[in-house]
């Protein structure tokens, strides 16, 4: 129990442990938040995406590919052929090895995708979404879908790859089902292929072992043995006398010939009795990749490097008896179809190939689809490491030419995703391009590192030239983003830090990581070793530390709770595998360690003894004394293993502890700890090597406010991007709450940890609770009842109590948090907020449908328009998010015809947001409220109203389908209901939630247009409709409803609400509507909020509740103090703050 | 804005003709020194099918410890297969001498060593299609490559030097138990492994833990090599491990072969640092 939780692990921000392992444990908080928005700044050059595996869809329609980055590509595929690329989907933290169907692709559109490291991920390739993950310890590199309808509910993933046997997974669930054994030596397995036999109505599956082994399984009529989890052996077994085995296809047209392609040779097998007919050798440095059986006795073979070869088989005794018949294949009459015994002799004649121009990069990764139906094509594919994707159209009936001579196939498309880029340039902006400042026009800056500090909303990007840009983030997205933002370019305040002579690898804002440090600081590191600390506000440097090593290529923290001497440290990761310790505010260097011979990949600290434990790419370990710079000790293999993993679970600091002694004494237990029924299959895969994220997705997880700028890079390039990514949930926080509940993003790592946990477990009570108590101070205890009652359904006594408890003490946490920090909240302006709002819903309204409504928009809602479309993307979880590739939207042609520069996500969206917009109410509008005020008030408060549906709409369409099923649509609501923990969805459903669940569940009472909005969401749900359309179509949909009403009514309508100064009732009911204003106090008062005019915020609530819910059994409720003076309201903040400390 | 990059137009000249140098002739030199160091790792696997045919030559180990002579064991390995096994157990307690023995029909794979064999050709195999008329265009190539195979090699290292861990019932339930002739007594498992360049070979001797014992029954997880005292759920039974006897002989040739892999995972990791030493200069290339 000693060392076991004493050391403390920062891992390299590019590497993911296999086993989920977080650095501070904020995966919890960030699985709450559950989709984030996207916007890709791609610019000109395209991220790589080296096709490791490719496929095309059933329907033709759609061609995928993965890629050794780990990423996976969607490209559409038109009916004339041609290729654009669409999606760019982020979920793999190392390469993709195989692809494959995972449902009857007409009913499911999912496609399973297997990683390097054990990874498999099924996604919906329609909607580009993730629908199930799962880590086995097994590496896959051939997966074959099989379903048996009659006998099977959901179907199987048979898979093979470097284990033994064939391993039979859940095609639903990716869970484990069952294996194929072999009782004759059982190997590693290259190629498997299902052989469905008409003839003897069985289906087969017939697999070909490293060694060369193959072996036939029963597969129809084992399923039920699967099932029962007996043994199934392999029905035969023969050697087939080569190695490396590319690929098996059995010959469905004549079910009589086995096609079995070997790197260095093919081979045809009678399928009867597995004998040989023929054998061809491959040419001189050629190596085969694989094969199909394109017709009766028509193959076509390719290559590693590209060229394909499509051969008739020829029977000779046909041939002698019927030469004229030479290429029009063999007759039936030849091969009796009752399969008796007759020995083939056939040879290969050489039809037809294919090349390609230029075959350098290997290796090519090559398929081929047969035509299904009419419209359909035969295709050969191939997608190479470079990124291209070739497709050749084969003709029905492939002849040679008049010669004799094979005739050659011309290359029908060939597309990459770079051509995307070049073709949509416009629509590809980077945020550097507006750095110009210092720059000619056509030299653009290659941004190499950079580094968003939400709390001062600055973005620090680091170039390839040596200088550092920060800039303000938004102002940069907006110019780059938005129309009119270009004017933006000149006046954007930027500095411009000079001090690096190579290009600046790595930055640190130390601050971001623990609020104790200076805030000025920054850290950055160059190609040359050179470390600079620097005051970002004055520009100066501060010291530059010489590494003496190779390129810097991360900087990292020492946790809180490692400190030396009472500082943190700085650590500084080198290419030439070298580890440097920095003490900042000594100025000094205080350990170089440089020992390892691989590459660092994890650093740990351990604070009692002030170990650094270096953990390196071969699975070794270094300890290193801090103090004194010695090498304690070197460790590799399972030792090593025990060390690195043995500071896995826990960070508290045990004083005792001494490292040498605590390995050994816990060998045995983390030995034990070890899954060990992975053990009895295949080969356990070792974290160390094998986990290496692609690229720096893992980064999303750290992110915690509204907004964030990421650079997003790719292994083995340099080339790097950035996303812009938006937070419904928090920005709906941050627009709604009291001062008090406005956390500064940039608070120290460990208290706004603590602060989300809090927020996470009860987050709902603790937010009424707390809207409640700043609104009406003092009488605080009265209001509790009514918002807890509302979030449970059962609305039992005890319940609300025991949570009500709960929340009070969350609440008290979080007090005492804040007084810890006092300073830190309201660091992010309510400008900021506003702004950032205004940007995302820049971003996600489809320009150009209207053109009224367009400069409606702009004119009430003070939003930009859009340059062209954007990217959008969606992180749907922790590390899985997919972004939207220059020129997704004009791979429809007729779109392209119908509105230039829209935004539209899809023709969908139309209907969708028609379909929406028919389950309004008619006599119901937008908030008449906000008709009249064209003031930024009336803005904010539309921003925030439609913000709150886009968060709903979210929800609903993200909420996982077990949650919907098997629920009656009140039961289904209520449920999405609870779940939803922001106050964001209080407003949306307050019309049908609170009379709903306060008129004791009387369905009768609903207004029926919510319920049908909210089924409307719940089945587009269903019909996997994705977010993005589905936010789209709403938003366009309430943004015309609100913009007709604002033509409809001149703006000269009277302000009659205005003097409504003490319509308490409808206030009390809705004290969450109060909240909603509390935002727009800040906004637009940039001073001090409590002192806008109370009038207006009165107005302004009253209307929307007169909008929202029906009045009948309102209770009577306590006087809201709206009408005191913006002094006393200060006051009662203040009283609040104290009461609710001496009250727990 | 001053100098930029430090180097001058014609340093970049040279620099660039040194790394296409690098491309074009030092990476093939270092793939070929690679090949030939994996196919000689290969070789000690007996790879079948590839050379000489015919039966794969058997090798018998003698097993022992250093400390006591309680379990004695010959261990006949033919390629990944133990072909043979003859164990010979003193009890401690009566001095009863157990022999047992591998029934005829019977092979055990040894995983291990399969896995490892199998690893190291893929690393064969993806080095074999990038011979010297194959040309390297950028950097970024080679290092996929060198990730690619380095990769493999780590995991067949990580095989030999990684035995599975195993829960007591795991070892009761493997199919080596019911491997030998006379039947293992139930009081008695077997465990074989390779540990390095080492084949391990563990007995574990049990005895029953009484329904009413004071013992605080709690199963052991998984481990290489369990400790006395461990205890587990077999059946109805509750079983403890009373002594545990652990003999080893060293492979020769797993011996050379890890030190081929340490090797040539050190060739490999060299060349991705040259090339990445031109990759810093060169970051504007699309590398």
């Amino acid at each position: 129990m000693l060392t076991h939780s004493s050391i403390l692990a920062t891992e390299i921000p590019w590497i993911k442990e296999l086993h989920g392992l977080q650095p501070m444990g904020l995966q919890d908080s960030f699985t709450m938040r559950s989709s984030l928005q996207a916007v890709a700044l791609w610019g000109k050059k395209a991220p790589p995406h080296s096709i490791t595996a490719i496929m095309i869809t059933d329907d033709q329609q759609m061609i995928v590919t993965g890629s050794q980055e780990g990423q996976l590509c969607l490209w559409n595929l038109s009916s004339e052929l041609k290729i654009s690329a669409k999606e760019l989907l982020f979920g793999h933290s190392a390469s993709v090895m195989c692809l494959a169907r995972a449902r009857d692709f007409s009913k499911q559109p999912f496609v399973v995708s297997a990683a390097e490291n054990g990874e498999m991920c099924v996604w919906n390739v329609t909607n580009g979404q993730c629908v199930e993950k799962a880590i086995l310890p097994y590496r896959h590199t051939a997966i074959c879908y099989y379903h048996c309808s009659a006998r099977m509910t959901e179907g199987w993933l048979l898979c093979c790859g470097e284990y033994q046997d064939v391993l039979i997974i859940d095609a639903k669930s990716l869970v484990i089902i069952h294996t194929f054994v072999s009782s004759q030596s059982p190997d590693w397995i290259n190629c498997i292929c299902i052989v469905h036999s008409m003839t003897i109505q069985e289906d087969s599956l017939l697999a070909v072992s490293v060694a060369g082994e193959l072996k036939v399984w029963d597969l129809s009529s084992s399923i039920n043995s699967i099932q029962e989890k007996q043994d199934v052996y392999e029905k035969e077994s023969k050697f087939l006398d080569s190695l490396n085995c590319r690929a098996i296809r059995f010959c469905t047209y004549t079910e009589r010939l086995l096609l079995v392609v070997f790197s260095k040779c093919w081979k045809v097998y009678d399928y009867c009795d597995f004998s040989l007919l023929w054998t061809e050798v491959s040419g001189s440095g050629q190596f085969f990749a694989g094969g199909e059986v394109l017709a009766a006795h028509r193959i076509i073979i390719w290559t590693e490097d590209g060229h394909s070869y499509i051969y008739q088989l020829l029977n000779r005794w046909a041939q002698m008896e019927t030469a004229y018949k030479t290429f029009s294949g063999l007759s039936k009459s030849i091969y009796p179809a009752d399969g008796t015994l007759l020995k083939e002799t056939i040879y290969p004649h050489l039809l037809c190939s294919t090349s390609v121009q230029e075959n350098k990069s290997l290796p090519f990764v090559m398929g081929y689809i047969n035509e299904r139906k009419e419209p359909f094509y035969k295709i050969l594919f191939s997608g190479e490491v470079s990124g291209r994707i070739t497709l050749w159209h084969i003709p029905d009936v492939p002849v040679s030419k008049f010669d004799g001579s094979p005739r050659e196939i011309p290359i029908t498309t060939t597309w990459t995703l770079q051509d995307n880029f070049d073709k949509h340039s416009t629509t590809s902006q980077t945020i550097s391009d507006y750095f110009s400042g210092f720059k000619d026009e056509n030299e653009t800056v290659v941004v190499t590192s950079s580094e968003y500090v939400p709390s001062l909303d600055k973005l620090i990007c680091g170039c390839e030239d040596g200088t550092i840009f920060i800039t303000q983030a938004l102002n940069a997205a907006k110019a780059g983003l938005l129309e009119g933002g270009s004017l933006l370019k000149g006046s954007l305040p930027q500095k411009v830090l000079k001090g690096h002579h190579h290009s600046v690898t790595s930055l640190l804002y130390p601050h971001g990581l623990s609020s104790k440090l200076d805030q000025s600081w920054l850290v950055s590191g160059d190609q040359d070793s050179w470390v600079i600390l620097w005051n970002i506000f004055t520009e100066e440097i501060l010291h530059k530390f010489f590494l003496q090593a190779g390129l810097v290529t991360s900087l990292l923290m020492s946790p809180e709770n490692f400190k030396l001497r009472s500082y943190q440290v700085i650590c500084c990761v080198c290419s030439d595998h070298s580890v440097a310790l920095l003490h900042l505010e000594g100025r000094r260097c205080l350990l170089s360690a440089r020992k390892h011979l691989f590459p660092v990949r994890m650093i740990k600290w351990h604070p009692v003894e002030n170990f650094l434990v270096v953990g390196c790419a071969d699975d070794s370990v270094y300890i290193w004394e801090i103090e004194t710079g010695t090498l304690e000790r070197h460790e590799t293999g399972e030792r090593a293993k025990i060390i690195l993993n043995c500071c896995d679970d826990s960070q508290l600091p045990k004083p005792e502890s001494i490292l040498p002694v605590a390995s050994e004494t816990h060998k045995h237990k983390s030995v034990e700890q070890r899954s060990s029924s992975l053990s009895q299959f295949g080969p356990i895969p070792c974290p160390g090597l094998q986990v290496e994220s692609s690229c720096k997705v893992a980064d999303a997880k750290s992110f915690s406010g509204p907004f964030n700028v990421l650079l997003v890079k790719t292994k083995w390039s340099n080339i790097g991007f950035h996303i812009l990514l938006f937070d419904l949930e928090s920005l709906l926080e941050l627009l709604l709450p009291t001062p008090i509940r406005d956390v500064d993003p940039s608070n120290s790592f460990y208290c706004s940890e603590i602060l989300r946990r809090a927020k996470s477990t009860v987050e709902k009570t603790t937010l009424t609770l707390k809207r409640n108590k700043t609104v009406c101070g003092p009488l605080s205890t009265e209001v509790h009842a009514k918002p807890v009652g509302e979030s449970p359904a059962q609305g039992d006594n005890t319940i609300k109590l025991s949570e009500e408890n709960d929340g009070v003490k969350k609440q008290k946490k979080i007090k005492s948090f804040k007084k810890m920090h006092p300073k830190q909240s309201r660091k992010v302006d309510a400008n900021l907020t506003i702004d950032t709002a205004k940007l995302l819903l820049s971003c996600l309204l489809p320009w150009g449908v209207d053109k009224e409504l367009d400069n409606l928009c702009i004119k009430h809602l003070n939003i930009l328009k859009l340059q062209g479309p954007v990217s959008l993307g969606l992180a749907a979880n922790e590390d899985h998010f997919s972004l939207m590739l220059p020129g997704w939207d004009l791979y429809n042609t007729e779109m392209k015809k119908d509105y230039s520069k829209v935004n539209l996500f899809s023709r969908k969206v139309l209907d969708l947001s028609d379909k929406y917009t028919s389950t309004f109410p008619n006599h119901s509008g937008m908030p008449k409220g906000l008709e009249n005020n064209s003031d930024s008030l009336q803005e904010s408060n539309t921003i925030v109203y439609l913000l709150s549906k886009l968060f709903l709409v979210n929800k609903l369409v993200n909420m996982p389908l077990e949650l919907a099923y098997g629920m009656d649509s009140a039961f289904k609501i209520e449920s999405v209901h609870n779940k939803m923990k922001s106050p964001g969805n209080d407003i949306l459903n307050i019309s049908s939630f609170y009379s709903y669940l306060r008129n004791g569940k009387s369905e009768s009472h609903l207004p029926e247009a919510d319920v049908s909005l909210l089924k409307l969401i719940s089945c587009w749900r269903d019909q996997s409709v994705q977010v993005t359309e589905a936010i789209q179509a709403v938003l366009l949909a309430e943004v015309q409803k609100h913009m007709k009403t604002l033509r409809k009514t001149p703006v000269n309508s009277e302000p009659e609400s205005v003097a409504k100064n003490g319509d308490y009732e409808m206030m009390q009911m809705l004290p969450k509507i109060e909240w909603a204003k509390e935002p727009e106090l800040q906004c637009t008062t940039d001073t001090f909020p409590p002192q806008t005019p109370v009038s207006s915020v009165k107005h302004d609530s009253n209307s929307n509740s007169a909008n929202f819910q029906d009045t009948e059994d309102m209770p009577d409720r306590c006087v809201l103090e709206e009408s005191e003076s913006p002094g006393k309201r200060k006051h009662h903040l203040w009283i609040e703050k104290v009461c609710s400390c001496k009250l727990c | 804005m001053a100098t930029v990059m430090a180097a001058t137009a014609a340093e970049r000249a040279v620099l660039e003709e040194e790394f296409r140098w690098l491309l074009h002739d030092e990476v093939h030199a270092v793939l070929r020194q690679l090949q030939d160091i994996l196919k000689e790792a290969s070789l000690r696997f007996t790879l079948p099918g590839s050379g000489t045919e015919g039966p794969t030559k058997q090798e018998n180990f003698i097993l022992g410890s250093c400390g006591t002579d309680q379990v004695k064991g010959v261990l006949t390995l033919q390629g990944d297969a133990l072909s043979q096994a003859d164990v010979n157990l003193k009890m401690p307690r009566n001095n009863q001498l157990l022999h047992f023995a591998f029934r005829e029909d019977k092979q055990w794979k040894l995983q291990q060593i399969q896995d490892a064999r199998n690893h190291v050709s893929q690393a064969i195999y993806l080095l074999a299609n990038r011979d010297e008329s194959y040309q390297f265009r950028t950097g970024a190539e080679v290092l996929k490559l060198m990730d690619a195979v380095m990769l493999q090699l780590t995991r067949a290292r990580n095989r030999l030097t990684t035995p599975a861990t195993l829960t007591l019932p795991e070892i009761a339930a493997s199919g080596l138990t019911r491997m030998f002739a006379p039947t293992l007594p139930s009081d008695l498992l077997v465990n074989v492994y390779i540990n390095l360049n080492k084949l391990c070979l563990t007995v574990y001797q049990l005895h029953t833990l009484q329904p009413n014992s004071t013992k605080n029954f709690r199963p052991a997880g998984g481990a290489v090599l369990h400790s006395p005292g461990a205890m587990f759920e077999w059946g109805t039974q509750r079983l403890e491990v009373s002594h545990v006897h652990k003999v080893e002989s060293v492979i020769p040739w797993l011996n050379d072969a890890l030190v081929f892999f340490t090797v040539s995972l050190q060739l490999c990791q060299q060349l991705k640092d040259k090339i990445s030493v031109f990759s810093s200069y060169w970051s504007c290339r699309p590398f």
